[in-house]
């Protein structure tokens, strides 16, 4: 051994080179992306003037900073959306966090939050959706929204409770018509108005804001978690509504299984109900499967099927994936195949496909039939 | 008063280079090199970063500090990974309940989605963020998973050759690990697969000593088919800060404890 030490540090110095170990995080570090992306129909939308659904360039900073106990988070973004021909800039993330004594955290400002145990079916979950951002082709993490919120942790041997107050109601960035046409009851058919649809939103006053409570624990491998809800349906005509929930995840068999209700106490109620098992059915293949039931007071029961497939191959520089929605009740579907390349720490490349359709132009996701695209994006982080 | 003999004998014979009688149980081996290299300490905090190599010479890099907190020796364990580098995986944060009677609990963080991800058990022999390493590899494989037997014993090392319980579980037919006698650390582990070929080989190329207990700081896993190798430093080592247990919560997936992330100072 001793006569091989020599020889292998001395061969790997090109490799460790001593510096760049970085400096303790207090100092501010800057990172993010640049991301181009293009996305177009298979068929053209009579409806829609623009044939493709994605059109951008995409510029990501991030950083973190901690003054003292705060710790300052940045992440915007700024945007040239060709498709809708104007430039545009959003935090996902301005906020200050901090703790209060030993056992609360606080983080206040912009921010993106998720929680509840479903795999992009949402119950409990009434945090801001962006479907466009979903549909068009651009990443996953746009799928959440960002909201202007206050976040209360409390956390003891007990229980831990999460209390979240967004004093100005967050809408779901819903369909317009602008890039993707929609349904409409009244006109029994799709429509994309000029100028976008716009729904009128709750007044912005406090006492229209949002509450929303998680109290949750872990004990032997199982999370439970109880919920609470004060607001409005996330969508147009975004209807009052209290909701009340609680949600199950422990290992069984070889995976995860995952149970979650919703109860929605509103005009017309909602009772929502997931079910979920995933597991690797073989060394870096993994198959998600859900249940989901939305049984509504005056309508008839939709439910869903889902499926998750992910395969990682060569050192997890590739990763297929498909994910599923299909509903027997609505006779719609929802495909959603992605591929993503890792090149190298820089590069990286997604192609994919949204497709969508159903038997009824009506439904959720069969009112997107030609809404269908494939996508690519490429994406260089800094 | 025989602890303190027993202590002083031992400091002597380590410091005039005297080995310890040789030991002859396999099993024994096994268990004090599964406690020297996985559970040094109670606790301990380590900066780690890798350099992943494809046969082509392509590099990647991931970065990340370790907390570690042992539930009982040779037992239970939490691990907390917080991912500094690359810039696509900062603010990553991946939470380990090992467990030694069944399946590991494992959750990640993803900052993007504000989201805690459960994972379910998988495959431990599959490679840990895009390196050559494997999960098995970062946080142990149990001695029970195979059958331990002693080759040789060399004045510097006990050879051992370990033939797995259940051989449709893993990708190797066997290995060979040479554990320095000194410090029970496995220096060198080399994988046979069924075929009969050696095709990867795990290397430790520096040892130090922290607090007390020495260290892997520097070491080398290579794919000997592909030609791909991973190396792994670590620095910024401690062991028994007295990390408490309410770190491997997870209050840490979203808010890591900066404290004890915080470097020791010299």
């Amino acid at each position: 051994m001793l006569v091989l030490f020599p020889m292998a540090l001395f061969a790997q110095d090109d490799v460790w080179d001593d510096e760049n170990w970085g400096d303790e995080e207090d100092s501010a570090v800057w990172s993010g992306f640049l991301e181009a992306g293009l996305g177009t129909r298979f068929d053209e939308d009579p409806l829609v003037d623009k044939r493709n659904t994605l059109e951008e360039l995409r510029w990501r900073i991030e950083s973190e900073w901690r003054p003292g106990k705060v710790t300052v988070g940045v992440k915007a973004d700024a945007v040239y959306d060709a498709i809708e021909s104007k430039w545009d800039a959003d935090f996902r993330d301005l906020t200050a966090a901090f703790s209060l004594g030993d056992t609360i955290d606080v983080k206040v400002g912009r921010q993106v939050q998720t929680w509840g145990t479903g795999d992009l079916v949402f119950l409990n979950d009434l945090f801001p959706k962006d479907f466009i951002s979903f549909f068009a082709g651009r990443d996953d993490e746009y799928l959440k929204a960002p909201g202007n919120a206050a976040r209360f942790t409390w956390y003891s041997d007990a229980i831990n409770a999460d209390f979240v107050w967004t004093p100005i109601f967050e809408p779901d960035i819903y369909l317009t018509g602008e890039r993707f046409s929609f349904y409409s009851p009244q006109a029994g058919e799709n429509i994309a108005p000029s100028p976008p649809f716009h729904a009128p939103e709750p007044d912005e006053s406090f006492s229209n804001g949002e509450f929303a409570l998680r109290l949750y624990r872990t004990v032997e491998s199982t999370e439970y978690a109880v919920y609470a809800y004060r607001g409005f349906f996330k969508q147009p005509p975004f209807a009052e509504m209290n909701a009340y929930g609680a949600s199950f995840r422990r290992p069984a068999g070889p995976g995860l299984f995952n149970i979650e209700t919703s109860h929605y106490d509103s005009d017309t109620d909602q009772t929502r109900f997931l079910l979920g098992y995933e597991w690797e059915a073989q060394p870096r293949f993994t198959v998600g499967l859900q249940y989901y039931l939305e049984r509504n007071e005056a309508a008839k029961n939709r439910y869903m099927l889902t499926n998750r497939l992910t395969y990682r191959a060569g050192m997890d520089k590739y990763t297929w994936s498909l994910f599923t929605f299909y509903s027997p009740s609505d006779d719609d579907y929802y495909f959603r195949p992605q591929f993503t390349y890792r090149h190298s720490d820089d590069w990286s490349l997604t192609a994919g496909a949204n497709l969508l359709g159903g038997d009824e132009t009506h439904t959720f996701f069969g009112q997107l039939d030609d809404a269908s695209n494939a996508y690519v994006r490429v994406r260089y982080h800094y | 008063m025989t602890g303190r003999f027993m202590i002083t004998l031992l400091a002597l014979g380590f410091g005039t280079g005297v080995l310890a009688e040789a030991l002859s149980d396999a099993d024994e081996i096994i268990a004090r090199a599964n406690l020297a290299a996985y559970y040094a300490g109670v606790d301990g905090r380590s900066e780690v970063r890798m350099i992943i190599s494809d046969a082509q010479g392509r590099q990647q890099r991931r970065q990340f500090t370790v907390l570690r907190r042992d539930v009982q020796d040779a037992g239970d364990q939490h691990f907390l990974v917080v991912f500094s580098q690359p810039s696509d995986v900062r603010n990553t944060v991946f939470l380990v309940d090992k467990h030694i009677d069944r399946d590991d609990d494992r959750w990640l963080y993803l900052p993007g989605l504000d989201l805690v991800k459960r994972i379910s058990a998988g495959d431990k022999r599959t490679s840990f963020v895009g390196a050559h390493y494997f999960y098995e590899d970062v946080s142990g494989r149990s001695p029970a998973d195979d059958a331990h037997e002693l080759v040789e014993t060399t004045g510097e090392f006990y050879v051992l050759r370990h033939t797995p319980v259940r051989p449709q579980s893993v990708e190797f037919s066997s290995y060979m690990t040479w554990i320095d006698r000194d410090t029970f650390l496995p220096m060198k582990i080399e994988y046979t697969n069924a075929a009969g070929n050696l095709y990867r080989r795990v290397e430790v190329l520096k040892v130090e000593d922290f607090d007390g207990h020495p260290t892997v700081t520097i070491s080398q896993v290579s794919d000997l088919l592909t030609g791909g190798k991973t190396d792994m430093q670590f620095r910024y080592i401690k062991y028994d800060a007295g990390l408490p247990e309410s770190v491997f919560t997870e209050r840490s997936l979203r808010s890591p404890p900066r404290d004890w992330l915080k470097r020791p100072e010299k």
